[in-house]
């Protein structure tokens, strides 16, 4: 045993890193649990990762065959309808939970230096994830899945110079058919996971080289917070943790499969009550509300600007509120606050 | 190794010239990318249907067809002449439906309406139902792009 630990040793050379962990701590404050969200995303990706794969050993991305094939899944496929159901619970599970996490580190101001492109890497993430639930959700080609992506795809369209063209990108052409399915499902299972877990690496790197944040007052007083050691104290934490997700995961996706809708058909109407996944909703929304012109402009085109005005915001929020303890950091608060409580809003009344 | 009066050492050039040539390659690369990415637009320049199947068309109701991989409406006006409408709603590309008791086209994605010769009348859509030119040939209908 000790003659393979030194040859393994003398190949990989990973005694600084082993020497990491063993000397890494998480610190123990009332924010703490926030640490947690973190594992919690990587747990819903693995589940992703694992259940997308045994979703694609018999997904067909073909204009006939796409929705034969998911009714195959669900109806013949031993677990089939278990292995969707958790795929899609568990995309859920992980969005929210990429919420509370960005929230979390919105509140906590853990973005400041030097941790301003630990957040930029997590918005990254959370656009890729994003674009994951985006692209996933016209895979199923039924009805409400097309008409969800005719809008979604429809919404850069009116941005100048580039609109257009990013949306023939987008759809592979004017219309979506097709060749637009190809297209989401080669993004959906190649080209972003391959951006994301290069990312999710850079981002659980930058993590890890400077440490985890403490509370600002902590920071502030010099006061040495009580920590725990990473392993075994909070691995063992973070374990139960992941098994109650587990199982609230797995109850959630037994009780309350998916359904599908009838195969999609280009040429008909758009079906009654189209929505978007509940994360769209608010967006959606507020697409409803925008009268066609405002003050001679496109209102499209006003909402789209908007809503990348406030993409902008999110962004670059370490570089606006980089000074601790000034008023700014409260105006960061206020407006998460603002945003949190106007998307909750606007999605329950598209609900109504 | 760095001249007298030379600004830069021979290596930074070097990797000035290396590095900038290597960009270059990189990008002389992406417009072709760019191109193969979108595929050329399929809309056809005109469609042919039977007038058979239009001519017992009665005034206020409509009879679909296939605009290409959009659907298209025809209807017959009080004069009797033909026209012909693609069913996408001009807000955000949803197809729209004809309700015939209230004369009216629908867009269940926003709740857009437009009247029945496809003027976008409430709800979000910000213009009419695109019109394409129906011409009468024998036995046949042409639609075509209008313009």
């Amino acid at each position: 045993m000790r003659a393979l630990r030194a040859w393994l040793e003398d190949r990989f050379g990973l005694r600084p890193a082993m020497a990491f962990i063993a000397k890494k701590e998480v610190p123990c404050h009332k924010h703490a649990f926030l640490y947690y969200t973190g594992s919690s995303i990587l747990l819903f990706l693995g589940i992703q990762i694992v259940t997308g794969v045994l979703l694609a050993l018999y997904y067909r991305p073909t204009l006939a065959e796409a929705n034969p094939s998911v009714v195959r899944i669900i109806t013949e496929m031993p677990l089939g309808w278990l292995v969707r159901s958790v795929h899609s619970w568990s995309a859920t599970f992980m969005i929210l939970t990429v919420f509370v996490h960005m929230l979390g580190i919105a509140f906590t101001k853990s973005y400041r230096k030097p941790r301003e492109a630990t957040w930029l890497t997590g918005f990254l993430l959370l656009v890729a994830s994003l674009a994951f639930g985006f692209t996933g959700y016209l895979l199923p080609w039924d009805e409400l899945s097309l008409a969800a992506t005719k809008v979604g795809t429809n919404i850069p369209k009116s941005l100048p110079l580039i609109g257009v063209w990013l949306t023939k990108v987008l759809r592979a052409g004017e219309d979506v058919t097709g060749d637009t399915l190809s297209r989401f499902f080669i993004v959906h299972v190649c080209v972003l996971p391959l951006a994301l877990l290069a990312i999710v690496g850079i981002h659980v790197f930058l993590v890890q080289r400077h440490g985890m944040s403490v509370p600002l007052e902590a920071e502030r007083d010099k006061r040495q917070v009580p920590a725990l050691p990473f392993w075994p104290n909070f691995v063992f934490r973070e374990a139960g943790v992941w098994l109650v997700l587990l199982g609230v995961l797995l109850t959630i996706a037994v009780f309350a499969a998916p359904g599908l809708g009838p195969q999609a058909d280009l040429m008909a109407p758009a079906p009654e009550g189209v929505k978007p996944e509940w994360y769209f909703l608010f967006l959606f929304q507020t697409l409803k509300l925008f009268p066609a012109r405002i003050l001679g402009l496109n209102g499209e085109l006003v909402a789209v600007l908007i809503m990348m005005v406030g993409m902008a915001l999110l962004l670059l929020v370490p570089f606006i509120d980089n000074r601790p303890f000034e008023r700014k950091g409260k105006v960061v608060t206020a407006l998460a606050w603002a945003g949190l409580a106007y998307a909750v809003g606007m999605s329950i009344w598209s609900l109504l | 190794m760095k001249l007298p009066a030379s600004l830069y050492t021979r290596r930074a050039f070097l990797n000035g010239l290396l590095g900038g040539w290597l960009a270059a390659l990189g990008t002389a690369f992406i417009s072709p990318l760019l191109k193969y990415i979108v595929p050329p637009t399929r809309e056809p320049d005109q469609v042919t249907v039977p007038l058979a199947d239009y001519k017992d068309l009665v005034p206020h109701t409509v009879k679909g067809f296939a605009w290409g991989n959009k659907p298209g409406f025809i209807k017959r006006t009080e004069a009797g002449e033909f026209v012909a409408l693609v069913g996408v709603c001009t807000h955000l590309d949803c197809n729209v439906t004809f309700v015939p008791d209230k004369r009216r086209f629908y867009c269940a994605c926003h709740e857009g309406w437009f009247d029945e010769d496809g003027l976008n009348i409430a709800g979000p859509p910000p213009a009419p139902l695109r019109r394409l030119a129906v011409a009468v040939e024998g036995e046949t209908l042409i639609v075509k792009r209008q313009g």
